[in-house]
């Protein structure tokens, strides 16, 4: 039997909203998958995380504010890294207008508010098959 | 169906009266109810949000064993169910506190002043993260945050920029820090700030919210003090503001939050009352007499979606105070008893889908905390889900505040749900849970045991799972987003607010604030503070002399996690 799908799940910087962040984290393991719950972390340490864990997926949470600096840093670090096989995904609170930025920085989908658990859990499966 | 056999004599009502009551309702569930709606009935699938029964149709039965002069009484007088004021907002509506604080302080400034020109009587003054968890604007774990989500403070400086030409004397100023250990700092600048003024300190009115379940549990972060340090700071304040500042309410138990966070209504109270029982247990273990600090703690409270519990959770949460302070801690003061609150209607509640139809949720949780009868209330906005409230939306919710205080009449009479056989039934169920929460917490050593182990976190996460599921499946019902689902979903663009400059102003003044403060007092106020951190003395006139001295928030903070070490959240894997 193939893995299960390694996901390091972070609450970025000083964000404090656990809420949403710890929840996906229990549905994606009650949907199979593998995941680490890092707590409020930065993007070094979040990328030393994914290295140890030998992670499929990061899954960044904020609701503060700092998706476009830190968000985007992490994934320069992850690329720096040479850890390019290492999807990441965001949610929280992120004005659409933003999103299109996140995404041409190498993220590969951003959830906001009101996102079913299974299109996140759909959307990360996916990822992994292509 | 086997109903409540009640406890006591019937009070409200004659034993005639009641008989017929009974053998009536049984006529109607037996002979006018169709079959269908009585197997509904039986399903017990009605349940309030919290668990309580809801029956299809309540009575005087539910109610008969309620004694009104003692279970329920008159406004301004024990047990204070109906109100803390005699004769309520007669007397004095509620107070318009809507927030304000984004940017830098000068920009909050300006929104502070927008909002008392339109009538607002109080601020909510909100900080951004670095702030709130105690970071300097320039300190690199503040990077990305600094003036997002709220007001950026790094030294007295900003306090004062923040009320520049507002009489500090003349409004009352909810000081949002929510932790202790910003609690400590924070306010004393404020507090600093009048004395530079020459506002005398029985004109300064205002709240702190002081609540170490936030420093610990409701909110993470990258680096938490110790639960037991954190409690320690937030009795300090109390203690501190309650010798010096008459009408500063230094606590505000932050229901909201933690409700926020995951928690059902009965939950919320309980675990706000306990860290109120385990304050004035460490307060009295001080020397500090019981009406000396229960007068002045105050609550805060979320007003969720179940429209006739929140009102119950209010009216029930004032007699458990009552019943705590009087008959545990035997307060003699009627003030010490009385259980003020603020409210603030529930963000968690407002998706980001269709964000107009938030304005009707949010009217409708605010009408519903004037029946519960709150002392001041926030009214969320429509673009809670987008980011903290652009003017647009604030005013809405300022005028949403002022259509139920001006145009509906429902502040002309106290408490006008009251005998209402269900809110009546409701408030009493609260009461009871309430009571039984808080003797589970006391079961496993008191609150601060029970955050050291991790329980409350658990509690938090297990009933976000319960909740969440109710989402997915459909059973909870959200218009809009799992419910009437518009085909195309609305892509209505919510302006959102940003100071980008923020950074680039408060890192400028932090440079010359550097350059120009005395070191040597610096010094001398930081390590005065570091040996008394080891002390069991009181730490904030340490802090107050320090930012006098114009020590910064964050080398406070710092100097905390140095000498208090840090702790770990207990859900990380």
């Amino acid at each position: 039997m193939a893995r299960p799908i390694k996901v390091v799940m972070a609450k970025l910087g000083l964000d404090i909203h656990w809420r949403g962040v710890y929840l996906v984290s229990q549905f994606l393991r009650d949907a199979g998958m593998d995941v680490v719950y890092i707590g409020n972390k930065f993007p070094e340490q979040i990328v030393e995380a994914a290295m140890q864990e030998d992670a499929d997926i990061v899954g960044m949470s904020t609701l503060g504010g700092n998706h476009l600096t830190l968000g985007l840093k992490t994934v320069s670090l992850l690329e720096h890294a040479e850890m390019t096989g290492v999807k990441v995904f965001m949610g929280g609170v992120i004005p659409p207008k933003h999103i299109p930025q996140l995404l041409d920085g190498g993220v590969h989908k951003v959830y906001g508010p009101d996102t079913p658990m299974e299109t996140i859990i759909n959307g990360i499966k996916e990822s992994i098959s292509v | 169906m086997g109903r409540e056999e009640s406890k006591k004599d019937v009070c409200l009502f004659s034993q005639d009266q009641l008989d017929t009551i009974k053998s009536g309702y049984d006529d109607w569930f037996n002979n006018v109810l169709k079959d269908n709606d009585r197997q509904d009935e039986l399903s017990g699938k009605y349940v309030t949000h919290s668990g309580i029964p809801i029956r299809m149709l309540h009575t005087p039965a539910d109610i008969a064993g309620i004694d009104y002069a003692e279970d329920i009484g008159f406004p301004g007088c024990a047990p204070y169910v109906r109100g803390v004021y005699p004769n309520m907002y007669r007397g004095r509506p509620f107070t318009l506190r809507q927030l304000a604080g984004l940017g830098a302080p000068e920009d909050c400034n300006l929104r502070v002043k927008y909002l008392l020109g339109h009538g607002a009587t109080g601020v909510n003054i909100l900080f951004d993260l670095p702030t709130i968890r105690g970071y300097n604007s320039d300190d690199p774990e503040a990077e990305g945050n600094v003036g997002h989500c709220g007001a950026a403070v790094d030294s007295i400086w900003d306090i004062d920029a923040f009320f520049k030409d507002i009489d500090l004397g003349a409004i009352s100023t909810s000081v949002v820090t929510h932790l202790p250990s910003t609690s400590i700092v924070i306010p004393g600048m404020y507090f600093a700030v009048a004395e530079q003024r020459g506002t005398p300190k029985d004109k300064i009115a205002g709240t702190c919210q002081n609540d170490f379940i936030m420093e610990t549990c409701v909110g993470s972060g990258p680096e938490i003090l110790p639960p037991p340090v954190s409690f320690r700071l937030q009795c300090d304040v109390v203690e501190y503001i309650c010798e010096n500042y008459p009408r500063f309410n230094p606590i505000s138990y932050n229901g909201y939050n933690l409700r926020e966070a995951g928690t059902d209504a009965v939950q919320e109270v309980a675990i706000a009352i306990s860290n109120a029982i385990a304050t004035a247990e460490e307060l009295i273990g001080r020397g500090m007499d019981v009406d000396k600090f229960a007068p002045r703690m105050s609550f805060f409270w979320d007003l969720h979606n179940d429209f006739f519990e929140e009102i119950a959770k209010c009216r029930a949460s004032r007699k458990v105070w009552y019943k705590i302070m009087h008959d545990r801690f035997g307060a003699k003061n009627p003030k010490s008893c009385l259980m003020r609150f603020h409210i603030q209607t529930a963000g968690v509640t407002l998706p980001a889908t269709e964000p107009l139809n938030n304005v009707a949720r949010s009217a409708i949780q605010g009408l519903a905390a004037v029946f519960g009868g709150c002392q001041s209330l926030h009214i969320d906005s429509f673009d809670e889900a987008y980011s903290a409230p652009t003017e647009e939306a604030a005013l809405v919710s300022l005028r949403t505040q002022q259509i139920i205080q001006s145009e509906t009449g429902v502040i002309n009479t106290v408490d006008p749900l009251a005998g209402s056989y269900y809110v009546e039934y409701l408030t009493e169920q609260m009461i009871n849970r309430i009571f039984d929460y808080i003797k589970q917490i006391e079961e496993l050593g008191g609150l601060v045991k029970a955050v050291e182990d991790g329980w409350l976190h658990r509690e938090i996460a297990n009933y976000n799972l319960k909740y969440q599921k109710k989402i997915e499946t459909g059973e909870m019902k959200i218009v809009g987003v799992n419910y009437f689902r518009a085909e195309e979903a609305s892509t209505q663009e919510i302006e959102v607010f940003e100071y980008p400059e923020t950074y680039t102003r408060q890192k400028a003044k932090l440079d010359r604030l550097r350059k120009e403060r005395n070191r040597q007092k610096v010094d001398e106020s930081l390590n005065v503070l570091r040996d008394k951190c080891h002390t069991d003395e009181n730490l904030y006139p340490y802090t107050m002399e320090a930012v006098k001295n114009l020590v910064t928030l964050g080398e406070i903070e710092e100097l905390f996690r140095e000498e208090f070490g840090l702790w770990t959240f207990p859900l990380i894997s």
